[in-house]
């Protein structure tokens, strides 16, 4: 047996294992971040990563703060703009690129704006930020779901997956064919699109995770797949690799909080040590 | 054409001088190294009524709306300060019917800036959006959100944004020389043309350098002199955010300090009653700082050098005369050409 892992690092081994080498990657904020970094390290170490604020080919040291973020690497090797990273995207130059998840519905389609009403909102999320364009133009999309949900109907329609599912998507005119999401990988199990009718299904399920317990998250009657494997176990190599890279990651947000507060309250009193 | 000296001034003399109540304001900078100073000090004047672009809203955006500066607020991107659990200011106003909201995408924000940079009235972007609700819903810009055009060449539906010509861009930048022109290096995102496609620019710096150093190393200059109206330096303008090549992100102060305090409307109120209203500068607020926390804490996040390898602008030669005075393509000196001009009839008067 392997080392144990946490949910968080098991999605981001899966994410990072959708990466395939000489690749190029857009990353988004997140769990994708790392799972780029690991690709790059491990996996696919032709691929080229690149963020929306315009950084291309960076190989991070530490994990990325935000997609902005060049203090992680020592350099990078294009420094363009936005608009360009956005372009180039809508050109077809993106294989692959990783979205976040607040709500989902069963085509992967995606609200990152608000819950409940637009104008007043029980929670203002982010907004579509890089999102609707990516998904739109990347050959494909893999969504990550950390804490997100799954329903019926979205609030608010931020961005595209396969609309009504079918090949409405295609029918449209608007998207590249083909494009769309690719995958769901959440911290139960790893869902993927079918190829006719683009609804999601689940196509493995974490070790030591129940198939109840991934339903119950799931307003409609999810479909499984006939042959329903386990998700791979991540490997201890990519277990020390994220340890490494992204501590805060490993430990979890609850953790890393406690555990920053308490080293900020050390730090004071020693220094009111000094001081008295 | 803006002025051609006198451009160096306090944060405090440029907002007064350049910023006004309902003004369009953007903040050029994207998600890292925000121009914090010059927005705590439009904060601390109190102004007001702005119709405020931001292409990735961080503390910044937070500042001025629990600050009551903005009505109304051009987006693609907002900060949850309080995570899941709590809220943020924007999520409070527009509760409270004191904010309204666009949202755009990143690319369909930066275009509208775009437009405005390059005198545009408009600019095409990615019609994939068409099919969701961020084309459907409109906020206050209604039908002028987005418009639909054929396009005269391939006859197909485009989608199109209005050009944005900001009033006022507020930029923080590694460096300038005093005459304004601004070098900034790192993520680029849609850094120039928030500054570009306003109307004045006021660009706060880590440092101001010399002349000699910009002309050595035009291409991290994004914004010309001529367009900028007002150059502050103040180091750690942009602290909590970080600035490549000066500090890291502060995540004591932005991760513990802010986004806990601003999870309520009280927190938040108290945590800029300390550090925006209460530092009346900069150089205060630093001082603040270290008083509370200690010099160590901010030393730990100044950047350790990581140069970038020099580009040469050199060349061959810096005049057309040789070492003995000749002229290097037509082998004649100064004198002997002034002689043959006379000598052919060319010269007059």
């Amino acid at each position: 047996m392997g080392k144990p892992y946490t949910l968080d690092e098991l999605l981001a081994i899966a994410v990072a294992r959708e990466i395939h080498d000489y690749e190029n990657v857009v990353l988004g904020v997140g769990v994708p971040m790392t799972a780029g970094a690991l690709a790059k390290s491990l996996l696919a170490p032709h691929a080229t990563l690149m963020m929306e604020s315009g950084i291309v080919d960076i190989r991070p040291l530490l994990s990325l703060n935000n997609i902005a973020d060049a203090h992680s690497a020592r350099g990078f090797s294009y420094a363009t703009d936005l608009f360009s990273a956005f372009t180039t995207t809508y050109r077809g130059f993106v294989d692959v690129c990783f979205l976040g998840v607040a709500q989902v519905d069963k085509y992967g389609n995606l609200n990152t704006t608000v819950i409940g009403d637009y104008e007043k909102p029980t929670m203002r999320l982010p907004g579509s930020g890089g999102a609707a364009d990516f998904i739109s133009y990347a050959k494909r999309t893999v969504l990550t779901m950390r804490g997100g949900t799954f329903v019926n109907k979205l609030d608010y329609f931020t961005s595209p997956g396969y609309l009504e599912g079918g090949d409405s998507r295609d029918k449209t005119g608007l998207f590249p064919i083909g494009s769309g999401p690719s995958a769901l990988i959440s911290t139960k199990g790893i869902f993927r699109f079918d190829a006719t009718t683009k609804e999601m299904y689940l196509a493995t399920i974490h070790p030591g995770v129940s198939l109840e317990s991934v339903k119950k998250d799931i307003p409609w009657d999810l479909r499984v797949s006939p042959d329903l494997a386990q998700t791979e176990r991540p490997t201890d190599e990519e277990i020390d690799f994220i340890r490494n890279f992204a501590p805060e990651l490993s430990a979890g947000r609850e953790l890393t909080v406690e555990l920053r507060n308490a080293a900020i309250r050390k730090k004071a009193e020693l220094r009111a040590g000094k001081n008295a | 054409m803006a002025e051609v000296s006198g451009k160096v001034m306090s944060a405090r003399e440029a907002v007064h001088r350049f910023v006004r109540d309902g003004d369009e304001l953007v903040i050029g900078n994207y998600t890292v190294g925000s121009c914090a100073e010059l927005v705590y000090e439009i904060a601390r004047q109190r102004k007001k009524g702005f119709t405020l672009y931001s292409q990735s809203g961080i503390f910044d955006v937070e500042v001025l709306v629990a600050g009551g500066c903005v009505d109304r607020l051009v987006t693609t991107y907002v900060m949850r300060s309080g995570g899941k659990k709590g809220g943020s200011a924007v999520e409070r106003a527009l509760n409270a019917g004191t904010l309204q909201i666009e949202d755009y995408t990143n690319f369909e924000y930066n275009a509208r800036l775009v437009a405005g940079m390059h005198g545009f009235s408009f600019m095409p972007v990615l019609e994939g959006v068409m099919v969701t609700d961020i084309f459907r819903r409109r906020g206050f810009m209604g039908e002028n959100k987005f418009r639909v055009i054929q396009c005269p060449y391939t006859g197909k539906d485009k989608l199109t944004v209005p050009a944005a010509a900001p009033d006022v861009c507020v930029i923080h930048v590694q460096r300038a020389d005093a005459e304004g022109n601004a070098q900034y290096w790192g993520a680029m995102g849609s850094v120039a043309a928030a500054a570009l496609a306003s109307k004045r620019i006021i660009v706060s710096c880590e440092e101001i350098v010399d002349h000699e150093i910009i002309q050595s190393s035009p291409h991290l200059t994004i914004i010309p002199a001529y367009r900028v109206n007002a150059v502050v330096e103040v180091p750690w303008g942009a602290h909590p955010t970080e600035v490549l090549g000066y500090y890291n992100v502060d995540t004591f102060m932005y991760n513990s300090l802010f986004t806990a305090a601003a999870a309520t409307a009280s927190g938040l109120a108290a945590w800029m009653e300390e550090w925006v209203y209460g530092c009346p500068d900069r150089a205060h607020y630093i001082d603040h700082y270290i008083a509370r926390f200690g010099s160590e804490t901010l030393d730990e996040l100044r950047a350790k050098p990581f140069y970038s390898a020099p580009a040469d602008y050199g060349a061959a030669f810096t005049s057309h005369w040789d070492r003995d005075g000749r002229e290097r393509s037509m082998g004649v000196t100064l004198p002997e050409l002034e002689k043959l001009l006379k000598d052919r009839g060319k010269v007059y008067g």
